[in-house]
C-alpha cells in the first residue's frame, strides 16, 4: 500500500515484537512492518496451502477494495484536521457516486469522476455552512447530510434516469471504464512466478503483480492524493494554519489566521474526496451508479482514518487491511480464513508471551486464551463457514485496533464549537 | 446568535423535506404509460390495480422490472387503470405498511406486493381491508382469505442452467454467487447445484454469498460480485450462476476479464444487461415475475381470485432458461429432457 508517507506511530508504541534496534517511526517502520507481514503471511500459506493469501487476484482486489475507503478516509482527515467532525461522509460518497453515473455515462468516466467530486465537495459546502457558518452541532449535520444525500439522489434518479435506456429509477445506464495501467514487461513472467508456489518468491510475484499491472488511472490517483496530502498538510504553511484549526482555532486566530476560510476549504475538499471515493465506485469498482451501492464504506472510512491516528499513512494502512481482507473473504473466503485463523493464533499467544515477560498477567491470559481458541479452531476444522467469513475485515480491523493502536490522539478541538472573535 | 440558530434550523428542515420528496417518488401511471402499447383501443375493465415495488422498483432490469412488464401488459389487454408506488433503500416496516394502506384506500383492488419484504405488512393490512383482495409475490408465510401467494419453483429453473453450467463448463469447476444468504436465494443454489451434479458429477460448484442477513447490501454492490466472482474464475471456475440481484453487473464484468461465462438471473439479462458484457451471458434462469403479475389481475378481472399459494413452475411456465444469443443452442436437446423429465415428475428437484 501508500505507506511511503510517514507512520502515524510515536516514538515507543511500536508493536512489541518490533522493539529493539528496529525503527520505531517512519517510512523505516512501514517498510519493516510491511516485510514482516510478507513473511509471515508466505509462512502461513507454505503451511496451510492456502494459495489465495498472497496471490495477484487478491492483492489487486485488496488495492479496488481499499480506494473507496481509503478516499472517504481521507476526506476525514482533511475535515477533521481543521477541527471539523465529518459524519456526513458517506451522504458525500453517494452523491459521488451519482454524480459520477449521470455525467460518466453523457461525457465520458473522467468528467464523471470531475462531476463526481463536485458533487461530493456539494454535500462538503452543505456540511461547512451548517456547522462552520451556523454553529451546528457536527454530529447532527453530518447525519443530515448523510440522509439528504441518499435522499437527493434517488430524487433526481427519477428526473435524469427515467426512460433512459439501461437505467431506471435506482441506477444509471452502464459507464465506460478509465484506462488500466501496468508496470510493462511484469504481467506474464510475474504469473509464471507466481504458479510455482515458492515459499517467499511466489508471494512476492504475486502482490507485486496484483498491485502494480492491470492498476486502473483512478487507482494510481488515489494513492498520488494520499501522498501529496502528507505534504500539503505537513510539508507546507497553508497546511500548517489547517492543522492548527483543529488543534486551537483560538491561538490560530490570534495569528491571524482565517479560521472559518481554512474550515471551509477542509470540509469542502473533505467532500471532494469523498465523492471521489464514490465515483470509483460507481465507474472502476462497478459499471454505474446504483442506489445503496456505498454499503457504508463512508463509516468504514472514517473508522480507518481513526484506525490510521488522524495520520495520511495510518489511514492508508487501516483501508488496505479491510480491503486485504474483504477481498480474501469474498474470493476464497472459508480456506483463506482459516489459514488466517493459524497466524492469529501463533500471533496472539507469541504475543502472550511477551506480555507475561513485561508481567501484564491479565493481558497475556486473555491474548492465551484467544489464541489458543483460534489454534484450536484451525485444527478442529477445514473450512471457516460464510457465515463467519462475512465478518473477517471487521474483526481483523477490531482485533488490530485493539492490540495496536491503543494510543490514539485526535486533533484537540475536533468537533468542538468554534466561533468567530470567542478568544477575545 | 439567535438569528443564526433560526437559519441552521431552518436549512436543516429544508433538507429533512427534501430527503422525503426523494424518498416516497411515486409514479402514478395515469398520464404517463412508459413502455405499453395503445391503450386507449383496449377493452375497457374498471378494475384498479395498485402495486408496491420492491427495493429497486421499476428500472431495475430484473425482478421489479418484470413485474412491471406484466402490470403494464395487462394494462393495455385490460384496459385496468394502475397505480405503482416504490420503496426506498433501508425503510422501515411502517412505510410498507403505509403504502399498502395508501392504496387499498383509494380504491386499489387488487393489491400487488413486490417481493418477500412485503410478508409482514401484506399480513397486516389484509386483515385491516377485508374487502381488499391482496397478492405478495415470492412469499408463503402472509397468509389470509384475501391474499393471493405467488410463487416460483426457482429451483426447477436453476436446475436446468446448473445442467447447461455442467455440459458446457471445461474445467469441471463452476461458481455460485449468491447476494444474501436468505432462504429465497438458498433455493437456487440447491437446485443448481442438484442441476450440475445430475449432468456432470466430476463437476463441483464453488459458492459464496456476498453479505449475511439483517447486511441486504448484497444484492447492490457490483464490487463485491465481481471480486468474488474474479476469486471463483482464478480457482479454476469457468462459468458462474449469479443470484445477486444489483451486485450481478459486477459477476459479468469479472467473467469478461477472466475470459469466462456468466449466467444471468430473473430475467432474460443477455437482452438487459450492459451491452459491452452480453457476450458472457450464456443463459439465464427466468423467472416470470410477469407471468404471475398478469395471471393474477386476468384472474381477479374475471372474478376467479383464488387465496393461498399458485406455484409458478417449468409446467406452468413460470420459471425456464433463455436462449438469447445462441449460446447454448447445441445443448437444448438435453435441456429440453431435462425439462419434459422434471415436469413429468420423473425427477424431483429438492429445495432445501
Amino acid at each position: 500500500m501508500s505507506t511511503s508517507t510517514v507512520a502515524p506511530v510515536p516514538p515507543g508504541s511500536a508493536p512489541s515484537g518490533l522493539r529493539g534496534r528496529l525503527p520505531t517511526s517512519g517510512v523505516p517502520l512501514a517498510l519493516v512492518s510491511i516485510a514482516g507481514l510478507v513473511l509471515l503471511l508466505s509462512i502461513t500459506r507454505v503451511i496451510t496451502g492456502a494459495d489465495d493469501l498472497t496471490s495477484s487476484g487478491t492483492a489487486g482486489a485488496a488495492l479496488a477494495l481499499a480506494v473507496p475507503i481509503g478516499m472517504a478516509g481521507l476526506g476525514g482527515l482533511w475535515s477533521e484536521r481543521s477541527g471539523v467532525v465529518n459524519i456526513g461522509l458517506e451522504g458525500m460518497m453517494i452523491m459521488g457516486t451519482w454524480g459520477a453515473g449521470w455525467a460518466g455515462y453523457q461525457w465520458g468516466p473522467w468528467t464523471g469522476v470531475l462531476v463526481g467530486c463536485l458533487f461530493g465537495a456539494a454535500g462538503g459546502l452543505l456540511h461547512a455552512v451548517a456547522t462552520v457558518t451556523f454553529g451546528v452541532d457536527h454530529i447532527v449535520s453530518g447525519v443530515a447530510v448523510n440522509i439528504l444525500g441518499l435522499g437527493v439522489t434517488q430524487f433526481l434518479s427519477v428526473i435524469a434516469f427515467e426512460g433512459v435506456k439501461g437505467a431506471g429509477e435506482s441506477q444509471s445506464p452502464p459507464l465506460d471504464d478509465v484506462a488500466t495501467v501496468s508496470l510493462p514487461g511484469l504481467r506474464d513472467p510475474l504469473l509464471t512466478l507466481e504458479k510455482h508456489h515458492w515459499f517467499l518468491v511466489s508471494d512476492l510475484a504475486g502482490i507485486v503483480r496484483g498491485l502494480f499491472t492491470g492498476v486502473s488511472l483512478l487507482t494510481v490517483l488515489a494513492v498520488l492524493l494520499v501522498v501529496l496530502t502528507y505534504f500539503v498538510l505537513w510539508r507546507t504553511a497553508f497546511g500548517l494554519r489547517l492543522r492548527s484549526c483543529g488543534e486551537s482555532p483560538v491561538a490560530a486566530e490570534s495569528l491571524g489566521v482565517n479560521v472559518y476560510l481554512m474550515k471551509y476549504v477542509a470540509v469542502v475538499a473533505s467532500g471532494a474526496f469523498a465523492g471521489l471515493g464514490g465515483a470509483f465506485l460507481a465507474i472502476v469498482a462497478g459499471n454505474g451508479y446504483r442506489e445503496g451501492q456505498t454499503g457504508g464504506r463512508g463509516y468504514i472510512g472514517l473508522a480507518a482514518m481513526i484506525f490510521g491516528n488522524w495520520r495520511p499513512g495510518g489511514l492508508a494502512a487501516g483501508a488496505g487491511l479491510f480491503g486485504y481482507t474483504d477481498s480474501l473473504q469474498l474470493r476464497r473466503g472459508g480456506e483463506s480464513v482459516h489459514a488466517l485463523l493459524l497466524l492469529l493464533g501463533v500471533l496472539l499467544v507469541a504475543g502472550a508471551v511477551a506480555l507475561a515477560v513485561r508481567r501484564h498477567r491479565i493481558a497475556a491470559g486473555v491474548s492465551v486464551v484467544v489464541g489458543a481458541a483460534a489454534l484450536a479452531v484451525y485444527i478442529q476444522t477445514d473450512v471457516v463457514p460464510d457465515d463467519f467469513t462475512t465478518m473477517t475485515p471487521y474483526v481483523a480491523t477490531l482485533l488490530v485496533l485493539a492490540l495496536a493502536s491503543q494510543r490514539l490522539r485526535m486533533p484537540a478541538a475536533d468537533g468542538l464549537p468554534y466561533r468567530r472573535g470567542q478568544g477575545g | 446568535m439567535r438569528r443564526v440558530t433560526t437559519l441552521a434550523s431552518a436549512l436543516l428542515a429544508g433538507a429533512l423535506v427534501l430527503t422525503a420528496c426523494g424518498g416516497s417518488s411515486d409514479t402514478s401511471s395515469t398520464d404517463t404509460t412508459p413502455g405499453t402499447g395503445d391503450s386507449s383501443s383496449a377493452a375497457k375493465s374498471d378494475l384498479k390495480v395498485g402495486l408496491a415495488y420492491d427495493i429497486g422498483g421499476r428500472g431495475d432490469q430484473s425482478f421489479n422490472d418484470a413485474a412491471a412488464a406484466g402490470l403494464d401488459k395487462a394494462k393495455a389487454d385490460l384496459g385496468i387503470e394502475t397505480k405503482e408506488l416504490e420503496a426506498s433503500n433501508g425503510e422501515p416496516e411502517s412505510a410498507k405498511e403505509e403504502r399498502l394502506r395508501v392504496l387499498a384506500t383509494a380504491g386499489y383492488n387488487p393489491v400487488i406486493a413486490v417481493g418477500f419484504a412485503y410478508s409482514g405488512s401484506v399480513a397486516k393490512v389484509a386483515k385491516e381491508m377485508p374487502d381488499t383482495k391482496f397478492a405478495i409475490i415470492d412469499d408463503a408465510a402472509a397468509v389470509g382469505d384475501n391474499i393471493a401467494n405467488l410463487l416460483f419453483a426457482s429451483e426447477q429453473g436453476s436446475y436446468l442452467v446448473g445442467v447447461a453450467a455442467a455440459l458446457k463448463t471445461k474445467t469441471n469447476n463452476i461458481g455460485f454467487v449468491g447476494g444474501v444468504d436468505v432462504p429465497l436465494i438458498n433455493t437456487f443454489q440447491v437446485g443448481f447445484e442438484a442441476g450440475v451434479k445430475a449432468a456432470n458429477p466430476k463437476a463441483k460448484v464453488q459458492v459464496k454469498y456476498l453479505t449475511q442477513p439483517p447486511d441486504f447490501s448484497g444484492f447492490g454492490d457490483p464490487a463485491k460480485g465481481k471480486t468474488a466472482a474474479a476469486g471463483m474464475f482464478d480457482a479454476g471456475a469457468d462459468i458462474v450462476f449469479q443470484v445477486a440481484g444489483g451486485s450481478g453487473g459486477g459477476v459479468f464484468e469479472a467473467a469478461q476479464a477472466a475470459g469466462g461465462k456468466a449466467i444471468g438471473v430473473d430475467s432474460d439479462q443477455y437482452n438487459t444487461a450492459d451491452p459491452k458484457v452480453k457476450d458472457v451471458i450464456m443463459t439465464s434462469m427466468l423467472k416470470k415475475v410477469d407471468v404471475a403479475v398478469y395471471d393474477f389481475i386476468t384472474q381477479v378481472n374475471d372474478d376467479k381470485f383464488t387465496a393461498g399459494t399458485t406455484v409458478y413452475d417449468l409446467a406452468k411456465d413460470g420459471v425456464g432458461y433463455s436462449t438469447s444469443g445462441g449460446q447454448i443452442d447445441d445443448i437444448k436437446t438435453q435441456l429440453e429432457d431435462y425439462k419434459a423429465k422434471i415436469i413429468s415428475g420423473e425427477i424431483k428437484v429438492p429445495t432445501s
